[in-house]
């Protein structure tokens, strides 16, 4: 079985800053991690691979350093990898990054069996880009997939969804959107990292290597605009927390670490 | 007079997509209707509700008592369960048919598995997850506000030169009309064709399984109140307390509308806890309440009021919107685990 997944690199959350006058994300010295979820469907596709045999391709649409997110996914175990990056691509939205993405998938050969994508990313959290890439393929869709197995040529799959817990069977080829509970993420093996950005095998491919005009793609192609970023409304009173959602998460988990409520080990990956 | 934005002046019309299936728990549908007519009022026009299903017509009679101007509805029994290509192909049509200008969905698991597909067929934008909506009075736009960078920054995002402007939306942040029996509306049979062939089959679909009650013994408990805005937002701590091995609490006022259980209600007239840790959420801290709290060790409350009494007894106060803050708690816990 052929898969790809599709992965995106995103700011590592604790590290986002904002500029408050001019309301934009400060970038320097942010760390970037591969999308939490797009790592569970990393893991979700290199043990299908395992068991039914096959190749696993990683795919990521972004700025040149998204490399770094596929070298990752080599060291872990991909077999192949595309990088799809162009500055034509800069300011998509979620329709143009599915048509990028969509259109990228579709001059691979084989055609995947299973498009792997997680369900959201921590940072913009659409949880678009899954449907619309299958959409724009014609594949079948299951969203929020914790469980899969294979039966003859079809998935039958286990997710939950407004409280109802779902078994769906689903014929390939298929795109699933996974997330938590799937599969254990596992810790990069020592070395493999350097032997990963040794390798030469990242694949990057741009507009014109996909056969896309600059009108279909990034800020042109896209039909969402942004007219304003704004702070929430302002709260502020004596000594309570006041501050941003994430202000007020933060010192909230804090406080739950120091009640011993959570532990402080992070499972994140670094 | 209604303002136009130059070549979609053939578009007209708010709609909402009738999610029933957890209709007692998820009143996300009745609050978009109520919100959808505000819009709509804007737009001098109408806002209508697409129920697609078997056996909807209930459904239908509750969204006109609730507001809906118009209800277009589907009934067949390969519609008995949701699904989104049969879905999408439907709605698709419908919009090319009826070309509505505004069209939402609740944010709920289904919402958001469905309608980035249908955007994508129809070639149109998507806000997800939206905390407030409005009609731009000088373009006629909606204007979808939706949480950015992790809810430190709101974006205000448009959909200037593709119709239908289409938004999903959060549970819980707009408030449903009361249920008016009297009202009038007009129900619309479009022609159903042939359905697509599904590629995907549900075999099974069971509701999750709900925990005994163990309030007084629990070493952690979450309590809801007012603030929470809706069931759906309330539903939210049963997830918080599953994640921190804790129980749910209420206070009346989260009772009243049915909520939580009888058997859930903290105070004089209900229980006494003295957990290690009480989250006292969207609650105003009515003294009724507080006196079935005093024996908890800590207490971290979190409020919209920065001059709500529970303040005055919490170890940690926290002043902002639960129904932000608490859908980022649960995704940070669930990182954790």
């Amino acid at each position: 079985m052929n898969i790809v997944v599709c992965m995106k690199q995103v700011p590592d959350a604790p590290s986002i800053r904002i500029d408050r006058q001019r309301m934009t994300v400060i970038r320097e010295g942010v760390d970037s991690i591969i999308n939490p979820l797009d790592y569970v469907a990393l893991e979700a596709a290199l043990d299908l691979s395992k068991r039914e045999g096959g190749n696993v391709t990683v795919i990521t649409m972004g700025p040149p350093q998204s490399e770094e997110a596929l070298r990752e996914a080599l060291a872990v175990g991909a077999d192949r990898s595309v990088l799809l990056t162009d500055p034509a691509f800069a300011g998509s939205d979620t329709l143009a990054t599915s048509h990028v993405l969509a259109r990228a998938i579709s001059r691979l050969d084989p055609f995947p069996d299973l498009v792997l994508c997680g369900t959201q990313t921590i940072d913009s959290d659409t949880g678009h880009v899954g449907p619309q890439i299958a959409e724009e393929l014609d594949l079948p869709q299951v969203g929020g997939v914790n469980e899969i197995h294979l039966e003859d040529n079809s998935l039958v799959v286990k997710r939950l969804s407004d409280g109802f817990l779902d078994t769906i069977k689903v014929d390939l080829p298929a795109l699933l959107t996974v997330t938590h509970g799937l599969c254990p993420v596992r810790d990069i093996p020592l070395g493999a990292l350097e032997i990963a950005f040794s390798r030469e095998d990242v694949v990057t491919w741009g507009a014109d290597d996909l056969k896309l005009n600059k009108e279909e793609v990034g800020f042109e192609g896209s039909v969402s605009r942004v007219w304003k970023l704004r702070p929430p409304p302002p709260k502020r009173k004596g000594e309570l927390v006041t501050g941003s959602p994430q202000t007020l998460l933060d010192s909230l988990i804090r406080k739950l670490e120091a009640l011993s409520v959570l532990d402080e080990e992070d499972v994140r990956r670094e | 007079m209604k303002k136009m934005s130059g070549e979609n002046r053939d578009f007209d019309g708010v709609w909402v997509l009738g999610d029933y299936r957890n209709y007692f728990q998820n009143r996300v549908t009745l609050q978009l209707i109520s919100k959808g007519k505000a819009l709509a009022q804007k737009l001098n026009t109408k806002v209508s509700v697409i129920v697609l299903g078997e056996q909807v017509h209930q459904y239908a009679m509750e969204y006109v008592a609730h507001g809906a101007d118009v209800i277009i509805v589907a009934e067949h029994p390969e519609l008995r369960e949701y699904q989104v290509e049969t879905y999408t192909a439907l709605l698709a049509r419908w919009v090319e048919d009826f070309k509505p200008e505004v069209f939402l969905a609740g944010a709920t698991s289904f919402g958001r598995e469905l309608f980035p597909r249908l955007a994508k067929r129809l070639q149109t934008g998507l806000s997800a997850d939206c905390v407030a909506l409005d009609v731009d009075s000088e373009t006629g736009l909606l204007v979808q506000t939706t949480p950015a960078f992790g809810g430190e920054l709101l974006a205000d995002v448009v959909t200037p030169n593709r119709q239908p402007q289409m938004a999903t939306v959060h549970p819980g942040v707009f408030h449903e009309r009361p249920h008016d029996p009297e009202a009038v509306g007009r129900i619309i049979y479009p022609e159903l064709d042939v359905l697509p062939e599904e590629r995907v089959r549900l075999l099974r679909s069971r509701r999750q399984q709900t925990r005994s009650i163990n309030l007084e013994d629990a070493q952690v408990v979450v309590v809801g109140g007012r603030g929470l805005g809706s069931k759906e937002q309330f539903g939210l701590l049963f997830e918080l307390a599953e994640l921190l091995e804790g129980e749910v609490g209420a206070t009346r006022p989260a009772i009243l509308p049915e909520w939580a259980e009888e058997d859930r209600l903290l105070g004089q007239t209900g229980k006494s806890v003295k957990p290690k840790l009480l989250i006292s959420i969207g609650t105003s801290g009515a003294l009724q309440y507080t006196t079935g709290i005093q024996g908890a060790e800590t207490i971290i409350a979190i409020n919209r009021d920065p001059n709500a009494p529970i303040f005055k007894m919490a170890d940690l106060g926290l002043v902002g919107d639960a129904t932000i803050l608490l859908p980022m708690l649960l995704e940070a816990l669930r990182k954790r685990l």
